[in-house]
Protein backbone atom coordinates (compact mmCIF):
# COMPACT_ATOMS: atom_id res chain seq x y z
CA UNK A 1 0.00 0.00 0.00
CA UNK A 2 1.17 3.48 -0.78
CA UNK A 3 0.21 6.56 1.16
CA UNK A 4 -1.22 9.22 -1.09
CA UNK A 5 0.49 12.58 -0.64
CA UNK A 6 -1.60 15.71 -0.31
CA UNK A 7 -0.34 17.08 -3.60
CA UNK A 8 -1.50 13.94 -5.43
CA UNK A 9 -4.93 14.23 -3.93
CA UNK A 10 -6.03 17.40 -5.69
CA UNK A 11 -7.17 19.14 -2.53
CA UNK A 12 -8.81 22.45 -3.38
CA UNK A 13 -8.99 25.47 -1.14
CA UNK A 14 -10.82 28.75 -1.21
CA UNK A 15 -10.40 31.92 0.79
CA UNK A 16 -11.49 35.54 0.91
CA UNK A 17 -9.33 38.19 -0.79
CA UNK A 18 -9.69 41.90 -0.04
CA UNK A 19 -8.31 44.73 -2.18
CA UNK A 20 -7.61 48.25 -1.00
CA UNK A 21 -6.80 51.62 -2.51
CA UNK A 22 -5.36 51.58 -6.02
CA UNK A 23 -5.44 47.76 -6.06
CA UNK A 24 -9.23 47.74 -5.59
CA UNK A 25 -9.35 50.21 -8.46
CA UNK A 26 -7.30 47.88 -10.70
CA UNK A 27 -9.24 44.75 -9.71
CA UNK A 28 -12.53 46.61 -10.12
CA UNK A 29 -13.80 45.13 -6.85
CA UNK A 30 -13.01 45.25 -3.14
CA UNK A 31 -13.25 41.55 -2.35
CA UNK A 32 -13.69 38.16 -3.96
CA UNK A 33 -13.39 34.45 -3.20
CA UNK A 34 -10.16 32.87 -4.47
CA UNK A 35 -10.15 29.21 -5.49
CA UNK A 36 -6.84 27.39 -5.78
CA UNK A 37 -5.12 24.05 -5.37
CA UNK A 38 -4.28 23.23 -1.75
CA UNK A 39 -0.87 23.91 -0.23
CA UNK A 40 -0.62 27.41 -1.66
CA UNK A 41 2.04 29.77 -0.33
CA UNK A 42 1.73 33.55 -0.21
CA UNK A 43 4.30 33.80 -3.02
CA UNK A 44 2.34 31.39 -5.23
CA UNK A 45 -0.83 33.31 -4.51
CA UNK A 46 0.96 36.54 -5.48
CA UNK A 47 1.96 34.99 -8.83
CA UNK A 48 -1.64 33.87 -9.53
CA UNK A 49 -2.85 37.34 -8.59
CA UNK A 50 -0.44 39.03 -11.01
CA UNK A 51 -1.56 36.65 -13.78
CA UNK A 52 -5.17 37.61 -13.19
CA UNK A 53 -4.47 41.34 -12.80
CA UNK A 54 -1.35 42.14 -14.87
CA UNK A 55 -1.78 45.87 -14.14
CA UNK A 56 -0.69 45.14 -10.55
CA UNK A 57 2.77 44.05 -11.73
CA UNK A 58 4.29 47.51 -11.45
CA UNK A 59 2.52 48.34 -8.17
CA UNK A 60 4.07 47.98 -4.76
CA UNK A 61 1.96 46.06 -2.27
CA UNK A 62 2.13 43.85 0.79
CA UNK A 63 0.02 40.80 1.48
CA UNK A 64 -1.62 40.31 4.86
CA UNK A 65 -2.89 36.90 5.94
CA UNK A 66 -5.46 37.16 8.71
CA UNK A 67 -4.38 40.78 9.28
CA UNK A 68 -0.66 39.99 9.59
CA UNK A 69 1.78 41.11 6.88
CA UNK A 70 3.21 37.84 5.56
CA UNK A 71 6.35 36.74 3.73
CA UNK A 72 6.15 34.81 0.45
CA UNK A 73 7.17 31.47 2.00
CA UNK A 74 4.18 31.38 4.37
CA UNK A 75 1.68 28.61 3.65
CA UNK A 76 -1.93 29.79 3.44
CA UNK A 77 -4.12 27.78 5.77
CA UNK A 78 -7.88 28.10 5.50
CA UNK A 79 -9.99 29.69 6.75
CA UNK A 80 -7.99 32.72 5.74
CA UNK A 81 -8.60 36.33 4.92
CA UNK A 82 -5.98 37.68 2.54
CA UNK A 83 -5.61 41.40 1.97
CA UNK A 84 -3.59 43.25 -0.66
CA UNK A 85 -2.26 46.43 0.87
CA UNK A 86 -0.80 49.25 -1.25
CA UNK A 87 1.54 51.79 0.41
CA UNK A 88 0.08 53.30 3.59
CA UNK A 89 -1.05 56.92 3.59
CA UNK A 90 -2.31 57.60 7.11
CA UNK A 91 -1.74 60.94 8.80
CA UNK B 1 1.29 42.68 34.88
CA UNK B 2 1.09 45.49 32.37
CA UNK B 3 -1.79 47.87 32.51
CA UNK B 4 -4.40 46.84 29.98
CA UNK B 5 -5.98 49.61 27.97
CA UNK B 6 -9.36 49.09 26.42
CA UNK B 7 -9.44 49.29 22.62
CA UNK B 8 -10.74 52.71 21.65
CA UNK B 9 -12.53 53.88 18.58
CA UNK B 10 -10.07 55.79 16.41
CA UNK B 11 -11.86 56.36 13.12
CA UNK B 12 -14.22 59.26 12.60
CA UNK B 13 -16.16 59.99 9.43
CA UNK B 14 -14.95 63.13 7.64
CA UNK B 15 -12.75 65.93 9.05
CA UNK B 16 -11.92 66.37 12.74
CA UNK B 17 -13.34 69.71 13.85
CA UNK B 18 -11.36 72.31 15.86
CA UNK B 19 -14.34 72.32 18.23
CA UNK B 20 -13.81 68.60 18.94
CA UNK B 21 -10.12 69.30 19.68
CA UNK B 22 -11.07 72.14 22.05
CA UNK B 23 -13.58 69.96 23.90
CA UNK B 24 -11.00 67.19 24.22
CA UNK B 25 -8.61 69.64 25.92
CA UNK B 26 -11.35 70.92 28.22
CA UNK B 27 -12.29 67.39 29.31
CA UNK B 28 -8.81 66.97 30.85
CA UNK B 29 -9.05 69.87 33.30
CA UNK B 30 -10.13 67.52 36.09
CA UNK B 31 -7.03 65.33 35.65
CA UNK B 32 -4.76 67.42 37.83
CA UNK B 33 -1.79 65.02 37.72
CA UNK B 34 -1.20 66.20 34.16
CA UNK B 35 1.40 68.91 33.66
CA UNK B 36 1.88 68.70 29.89
CA UNK B 37 -0.23 67.96 26.85
CA UNK B 38 1.22 67.46 23.38
CA UNK B 39 -1.10 67.66 20.41
CA UNK B 40 -0.34 66.74 16.82
CA UNK B 41 -2.80 67.71 14.10
CA UNK B 42 -2.42 66.46 10.55
CA UNK B 43 -3.89 68.89 8.01
CA UNK B 44 -4.61 68.24 4.32
CA UNK B 45 -2.12 70.14 2.17
CA UNK B 46 -2.90 71.58 -1.27
CA UNK B 47 0.04 69.85 -2.98
CA UNK B 48 0.54 70.69 -6.65
CA UNK B 49 0.14 67.63 -8.86
CA UNK B 50 -0.09 67.12 -12.58
CA UNK B 51 -3.62 68.33 -13.28
CA UNK B 52 -3.81 70.89 -10.49
CA UNK B 53 -3.81 71.28 -6.72
CA UNK B 54 -5.04 68.64 -4.28
CA UNK B 55 -8.53 69.61 -3.11
CA UNK B 56 -8.96 66.87 -0.52
CA UNK B 57 -8.11 63.31 0.45
CA UNK B 58 -10.59 60.45 0.46
CA UNK B 59 -9.41 58.00 3.14
CA UNK B 60 -10.17 54.29 3.33
CA UNK B 61 -8.69 51.65 5.62
CA UNK B 62 -8.48 47.95 6.27
CA UNK B 63 -10.42 48.79 9.38
CA UNK B 64 -10.07 45.61 11.46
CA UNK B 65 -6.31 45.47 10.94
CA UNK B 66 -5.98 49.23 11.44
CA UNK B 67 -7.85 49.17 14.77
CA UNK B 68 -5.49 46.44 15.96
CA UNK B 69 -2.46 48.41 14.75
CA UNK B 70 -3.68 51.52 16.62
CA UNK B 71 -4.17 49.41 19.73
CA UNK B 72 -0.61 48.04 19.46
CA UNK B 73 0.76 51.58 19.04
CA UNK B 74 -1.14 52.74 22.14
CA UNK B 75 0.21 49.85 24.20
CA UNK B 76 3.77 50.49 22.97
CA UNK B 77 3.52 54.21 23.77
CA UNK B 78 2.18 53.56 27.28
CA UNK B 79 5.02 51.09 27.86
CA UNK B 80 7.74 53.47 26.62
CA UNK B 81 6.67 56.85 27.97
CA UNK B 82 5.29 58.17 31.23
CA UNK B 83 1.81 59.01 30.02
CA UNK B 84 -1.38 59.81 31.90
CA UNK B 85 -3.59 59.40 28.87
CA UNK B 86 -3.61 59.20 25.12
CA UNK B 87 -6.19 59.78 22.40
CA UNK B 88 -5.86 59.10 18.69
CA UNK B 89 -8.43 60.02 16.05
CA UNK B 90 -8.11 59.53 12.29
CA UNK B 91 -10.53 60.44 9.53
CA UNK B 92 -12.17 58.15 7.02
CA UNK B 93 -13.93 59.41 3.91
CA UNK B 94 -13.40 62.83 2.41
CA UNK B 95 -11.33 65.48 4.18
CA UNK B 96 -11.04 68.72 2.19
CA UNK B 97 -7.79 70.66 1.93
CA UNK B 98 -7.10 72.75 5.02
CA UNK B 99 -9.02 70.47 7.34
CA UNK B 100 -7.76 68.05 9.99
CA UNK B 101 -7.46 64.29 9.36
CA UNK B 102 -5.30 63.17 12.31
CA UNK B 103 -5.50 64.20 15.97
CA UNK B 104 -2.99 62.75 18.42
CA UNK B 105 -3.35 63.95 22.00
CA UNK B 106 -1.00 62.75 24.75
CA UNK B 107 -0.85 63.91 28.35
CA UNK B 108 1.87 63.41 30.93
CA UNK B 109 3.04 64.85 34.22
CA UNK B 110 6.04 66.34 32.35
CA UNK B 111 6.75 67.80 28.90
CA UNK B 112 9.54 65.51 27.72
CA UNK B 113 7.38 62.37 27.69
CA UNK B 114 4.54 64.23 25.97
CA UNK B 115 6.81 65.59 23.19
CA UNK B 116 8.50 62.24 22.58
CA UNK B 117 5.35 60.15 22.73
CA UNK B 118 3.50 62.32 20.23
CA UNK B 119 6.32 62.02 17.71
CA UNK B 120 6.60 58.27 18.26
CA UNK B 121 2.86 57.75 17.78
CA UNK B 122 2.63 59.82 14.59
CA UNK B 123 5.61 58.04 13.02
CA UNK B 124 4.17 54.63 13.93
CA UNK B 125 0.79 55.52 12.43
CA UNK B 126 2.36 56.66 9.17
CA UNK B 127 4.48 53.51 8.85
CA UNK B 128 2.28 50.73 10.21
CA UNK B 129 -1.45 51.43 9.96
CA UNK B 130 -3.20 50.24 6.78
CA UNK B 131 -4.86 53.50 5.78
CA UNK B 132 -5.08 54.54 2.12
CA UNK B 133 -5.56 58.02 0.70
CA UNK B 134 -6.92 59.12 -2.63
CA UNK B 135 -5.78 62.68 -3.31
CA UNK B 136 -8.40 64.45 -5.37
CA UNK B 137 -7.00 66.61 -8.17
CA UNK B 138 -9.38 68.31 -10.58
CA UNK B 139 -11.55 65.60 -12.15
CA UNK B 140 -9.04 62.87 -11.34
CA UNK B 141 -6.99 61.57 -8.44
CA UNK B 142 -3.59 60.24 -7.39
CA UNK B 143 -2.86 57.77 -4.60
CA UNK B 144 -1.01 59.17 -1.60
CA UNK B 145 2.03 57.34 -0.29
CA UNK B 146 3.78 58.07 3.01
CA UNK B 147 7.53 58.54 2.78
Amino acid sequence: MRVIGLNEYQVRMSFQVKYFGMLAEIAGLSDEVWNAAGGLTVGQFRAQMLDKYPAMRDKKFKIAVNQKISEDFVLIETPAEIALLPPFAGG
Amino acid sequence: MEKAHKPKKVFVQGPISPDFVAKSIASHQSKTGIGAHAIFLGQIRADQKEGGAVTGIDYTAYEEMAEQAFHDIREAAFARFELTCMHIYHSLGLVPTGEISLFVFVSSPHRRAAFEASEFIVEEIKANVPIFGKELVGEGHVWKQNT
